[in-house]
């Protein structure tokens, strides 16, 4: 293999290309998987977005970090999203279906009940609030 | 058994960081002794050092310049270091198939190492550990440690050691 540098350079960016691709339709997938489960879902109210957060009792970041950012989501953008809270412990075959693989993990649902963003691991306020936004 | 340790995740990410870009520079300039280089880095990491080999530019560098802040996560250490390893001996054989004139096989082992270090900087998923959680399940002598409570197999842990 001794291609130039630039024929080299080029198949790096291919290959990272294409891995980020993968990830995106990973992503994808993951997102259209829970449009499935949230069509079945009873507690969504249609017609404002929905935050559907994902916990457990002992995890320590979900208290410290993850409810203070949803309270300061909830601060700012008041009652115009619903906020979904549900212990991955009593329900862990709801946690199954929607397809979370770490807690916390968070849902934000447009106000179809539409998945739009999923956000594996602790979600910041801003970032909460900036895809909530774009769903207002 | 439980042996949860403070362990600074932020080390950990510079050594994926850098187990991503090392060979990914090695394969733009063709440079087999770099992929060998970053092998032996990672394999005395885990066989000696008994912690991740580049941790070192963390911990003199970036963490004193208040470039990268300490993450402190209760877990266990041995997964990472057998993650290292693994991929520590996945480099050290793609060095070995470019030097005996496998180049494909070669540099396929370095991007799968690449591949898989990027799932854990970017994912939070390591394989490596999820393989040594799989073969603790399985009882097989050595693989002492099962995954922290509350978290899946290989996925980051949750709890910080501060609290």
């Amino acid at each position: 293999m001794n291609e130039p540098l630039f024929t080299r350079l080029l198949w790096s960016l291919v290959i990272i290309a294409g891995a980020y691709l993968l990830i995106r339709l990973a992503l994808w997938w993951i997102l259209n998987r829970a449009r499935n489960t949230a069509q079945h879902s009873s507690a969504i109210e249609p017609g404002r977005p929905t935050v559907i957060y994902f916990t457990t009792p002992d995890c320590v970041p979900c208290r410290t970090i993850q409810r203070p950012a949803l309270q300061k989501a909830l601060s700012q953008l008041g009652e115009t999203f619903q906020l979904i809270e549900v212990n991955a412990y009593e329900k862990p075959e709801l946690a199954r279906q929607w397809g979370v693989l770490s807690i916390p993990t968070t849902f934000v649902l447009d106000s179809t009940g539409k998945p739009r963003h999923v956000n594996f691991g602790v979600a910041p306020a801003e970032k909460l609030i900036q895809q909530l936004k774009d769903l207002l | 058994m439980t042996s949860l340790v403070p362990i600074d995740h932020s080390s950990i990410k510079t050594n994926q960081a850098l187990v991503m870009l090392l060979p990914v520079l090695a394969f733009i300039f063709n440079w087999p002794w770099l992929v060998a280089l970053t092998s032996v880095v990672m394999l005395i990491g885990s066989l000696l050092l008994k912690r991740p080999g580049f941790s070192f530019l963390y911990t003199n560098l970036l963490k004193p310049a208040h470039l990268v802040k300490p993450d402190v996560l209760l877990d266990h250490r041995e997964p990472h270091l057998f993650a290292q390893g693994v991929g520590g001996v996945c480099l050290a054989l793609s060095a070995l198939g470019l030097v005996l004139g496998l180049v494909w096989p070669g540099w396929l082992l370095s991007w799968i190492v690449v591949g898989l270090a990027a799932l854990n900087f970017f994912g939070g998923f390591c394989v490596g550990c999820a393989i040594y959680y799989w073969l603790n399940r399985l009882h097989v002598p050595g693989f002492t440690q099962s995954p922290p409570p509350g978290t899946p197999p290989g996925m980051r842990p949750g709890n910080s050691a501060y609290e």
